[in-house]
């Protein structure tokens, strides 16, 4: 039998349903009143930081090329038949999907022939084909990828910062890994990473816009094939608490010097709760958001511009505090951060800043409501997290100052931070 | 199910509102349409300057603290060329009024921040604050130096330059660089009061907002302005290209950009705009395209190629990220995939695949306040104003004769290689 629960929001008025579907599939679906478009996604809890692992009852773990979750991503599409895009193109929705450290997703967006492209996405997703030849034919188009993302500075200063920060964890590797680490992929070793991963018990699905839970119920009776449910285990090496250098510079064809400085977290347990990862979020939009001091002295006193941000990052078995931008002199920058991240661990917040930034982040929450595909992408990854949709809301409330406070004590450790820089060539 | 408000609220100032009960927000988007003209460095500088201050938010800090107070508004302001006319807009989404926490409407405080800032920014006595234009012309010249940074549309920029050096469209970068540097705040004043004064502004909002507030409170705007003497906006339509022109240049990166530029034959933006729509589809727009299907997937050469039509000029962009060495191979292919198009070889799976997909997104665009605002503000500024699904229509009335049709006119222009190292025989 499939459990179907409601789940509803009052303030927002908003309500969507969570199905526990009998074959072990997580199944959400979100109907949206009067609107046209439908977005589905299909997504597994297996990223580009999954590189080591067993299946419950094996004896030894399976270590495999980086890169491969994303290259399995593309290789889904193609059948012995028809391949899932040349099938697409007869329902009219337009499909695509991605990889990230922890998930792969497929998707599809619509405003007709809903069902038929279901079934598409629940077919091909769970009937993968490979061979020698089309793994082959895949290293050309990734290894293109590959290179494009080398010349990209912001995506290079943002995984060059994070091989300065991380010794061991994954998360410093390319999601699409090198095209030296793609080219040991083979079928065989698509298929078991295949089998290990994409079990209902390890996925969910996510509708939302013009559809009903009836649509999504049919059509996942009649597709997912049960499967048997084995636990899988992850290995990560112990990541040490410090960073690995203090500053890592790279030359490419840039206009300026592009930084990102990263205060890594020494971590006691693998994942971050919703209220740490609020906290933190909070904290940044004080310490270095548009309204803050700190924004306001670095732009009228040339340091930066207005491409500089701050972003929370955090994932399984990593967590850190990031700030990027551009700058001639990125040094100065960077002891100014560190200086203003000083003074408000000893100052403390300001209670009308803070509260300012809360109504900000709460009518921020409100304004996600609106789009399907934001609505179904944040069903997936909140469930993988362990979080429900609406669940944001209610934690973003009972955040106080001193939690925020608290959070900048005990995170950010102003002697383990690291700095990447790409200069121009 | 929306309502529709259309209506001149006075001269060259249309405003267009759509109701929508389905939304949690309220999106307001002000643009200002002028010719690619003297002011163009000046508009760069204003559609960063009075998104950042203005009289009464004179700082950075004091402005965004405005913007969060809306409940965290988003607000751009930002600059973009639509064929020949140079687009500033202002734009603005706010949670919807019943979730104000102190039944303040969020709405209308919305439309009166937009109206401030557009009506006394940051000067006085006929100049710009000087600390603020110095700020501000340093964060443009900045921004244009960053072109290159992303190689992807520096190589677009570069071909619309050398393509079209003698055609306003082909803005000259390095004058435009140098026009920045060169401007003060007097001259950034006197360019402010004649966008006023000369632009075709387009209001569109989407939500609950109601027409008659947007009405009166834009209109007190339009009424103070004085001497109002609206630009015309003209692009030149280029038909057909006599020979290839082929550039290549180099920059230190991994992987080559081939883009090039192609010229379709419209005399005008809806001179056969649906044919020209699905042709440019069917040429290299989704994954069923012939671009995708060959020159990615057959040969395996790159991972993206694609083709889009810029209506507002007549001119086909098509690009690809390659290796240096499949430049040969790759334009070839390109080359023998518009020939396809050229003799209607294209299969019938190929144009049904375009029109469906097309048909799908066009009606899904009234799902977003955003893509509400955008996709009837573009067409409000030519008076005629249709939905998504009829759109569709049109789009689905499209033959494959009249797709060949439009094919056979395409010629190619110019080809452009932005490549790390030295190529080939050519």
């Amino acid at each position: 039998m499939n459990n179907i629960k409601e789940i509803k929001n009052e303030m927002l008025g908003e309500r969507y349903y969570e199905i526990d579907h009998k074959s072990g599939l997580k199944i959400f679906v979100y109907p949206k009143e009067n609107y046209a478009s439908t977005y589905a996604i299909f997504g597994t809890k297996y990223g580009s930081i999954d590189t080591c692992f067993k299946l419950e009852g094996e004896n030894e773990f399976t270590e495999v090329p980086e890169g491969i979750a994303h290259f399995l991503e593309h290789k889904l599409f193609e059948s012995e038949e028809l391949d899932a895009f040349a099938r697409y193109a007869k329902t009219g929705a337009s499909a695509n999907a991605y990889t990230s450290f922890d998930k792969t997703c497929y998707l599809f967006q619509c405003s007709d022939n809903l069902e038929d492209s279901l079934e598409i996405l629940l077919d091909f997703v769970q009937n993968p084909y490979f061979t020698e030849k089309t793994v082959q034919k895949e290293q050309g188009i990734i290894g293109q990828e590959i290179n494009m993302y080398q010349d990209e500075p912001g995506w290079r200063s943002h995984f060059e910062l994070l091989r300065a920060l991380y010794h061991k964890h994954p998360v410093r590797i390319d999601i699409a890994g090198t095209v030296e680490s793609i080219s040991h992929i083979t079928a065989d070793l698509l298929y078991e990473c295949y089998e290990t991963f994409y079990n209902p018990a390890n996925m969910a699905l996510a509708v939302a816009g013009n559809v009903t839970v009836e649509q999504v119920l049919n059509m996942a009776d009649k597709m997912i094939k049960p499967k048997e449910c084995k636990k899988i285990e992850r290995k990560f090496q112990i990541e040490p608490a410090e960073v690995v250098a203090d500053k890592v510079e790279h030359k490419l064809s840039v206009a300026m010097p592009i930084f990102a400085i990263g205060f890594k977290e020494d971590i006691k347990t693998p994942e971050r709760t919703l209220k740490e990862s609020l906290e933190s979020t909070l904290l940044l939009d004080i310490i270095a958001g548009k309204t803050s001091d700190l924004y306001e002295e670095l732009l009228s006193e040339g340091l930066i511009n207005t491409t500089f941000d701050a972003e929370f990052f955090e994932g399984y078995g990593y967590s850190a505090h990031l700030f990027n931008g551009e700058s001639n002199d990125y040094d100065k920058v960077r002891e100014r951060i560190t200086a203003e991240l000083r003074r408000v661990m000893n100052e403390g917040i300001d209670r009308e800043t803070f509260d300012r930034i809360k109504k900000k982040h709460y009518g921020s929450f409100i304004m996600n409501f609106n789009d399907v595909d934001s609505l179904a992408n944040s069903l997936v990854g909140e469930y993988f997290n362990g979080d429900g949709l609406f669940d944001q809301l209610s934690v973003l409330e009972s955040i106080t100052v001193e939690d925020v406070e608290n959070r900048l004590r005990s995170a950010i450790n102003l002697e383990n931070s690291a700095m990447s820089v790409i200069l121009p060539n | 199910m929306n309502k529709k408000f259309y209506k001149e609220i006075g001269a060259g100032v249309k405003l267009l509102c759509v109701n929508s009960e389905k939304f949690k927000t309220n999106c307001i988007h002000v643009d200002f349409y002028l010719p690619i003209g003297e002011f163009l460095a000046a508009q760069n500088v204003l559609s960063s300057l009075m998104g950042h201050t203005s009289k009464k938010y004179n700082s950075f800090k004091k402005f965004n603290a405005k913007v969060e107070s809306l409940y965290g508004a988003d607000f751009d302001s930002s600059i973009a060329t639509v064929g020949e006319k140079v687009k500033m807009k202002f734009a603005i989404e706010v949670p919807d009024d019943r979730f104000s926490l102190d039944g303040e409407s969020i709405s209308e405080s919305a439309v009166d921040f937009l109206v401030e800032i557009l009506s006394n920014p940051n000067a006085e006595n006929g100049a710009f604050d000087e600390e603020n234009t110095a700020r501000e012309i340093r964060f443009t010249l900045e921004n244009l130096d960053a072109e290159k940074n992303d190689k992807r549309s520096y190589a677009i920029s570069r071909l619309r330059q050398l393509m079209c050096q003698n055609e306003p469209y082909g803005i000259d970068r390095e004058k435009l660089y140098n026009d920045v540097k060169n401007l003060d705040s007097k001259a950034l004043f006197k360019a402010y009061e004649n966008i006023l004064k000369t632009a075709t502004i387009v209001i569109t909002a989407c939500g609950t907002l109601k027409a008659e507030m947007l009405e009166e409170k834009f209109s007190a705007f339009a009424e103070k302005i004085q001497g109002r003497e609206i630009a015309s906006l003209d692009t030149i339509y280029v038909e057909s290209a006599d020979e290839i022109r082929y550039f290549t240049e180099k920059m230190d990166i991994t992987q080559a950009k081939l883009v090039m530029g192609l010229r379709t034959g419209m005399k005008d933006a809806d001179d056969n705009y649906f044919a020209y729509r699905v042709m440019t589809d069917v040429f290299g727009g989704g994954p069923y395209s012939r671009l995708f299907m060959n020159v990615r997937e057959k040969l395996s050469l790159c991972y993206y190629c694609n083709s889009r039509l810029i209506r507002d000029k007549g001119i086909i962009f098509i690009q690809s990220g390659i290796e240096n060495e499949n430049y040969e191979k790759a334009k070839n292919e390109i080359f023998n995939q518009l020939e396809v198009m050229k003799k209607g070889e294209f299969t019938d799976e190929d144009f049904t695949s375009s029109i469906t997909a097309l048909c799908d997104a066009f009606k899904g665009v009234g799902d977003s306040p955003a893509a509400v605002c955008t996709f009837y503000g573009s067409q409000a500024l030519d008076d005629c104003v249709i939905d998504g699904s009829e759109y569709a229509k049109l789009i689905s009335q499209v033959t494959r004769e009249q797709v060949t049709e439009c094919a056979k006119k395409v010629t190619v222009d110019t080809v452009y290689l932005l490549t790390g190292e030295e190529k080939g025989n050519e």
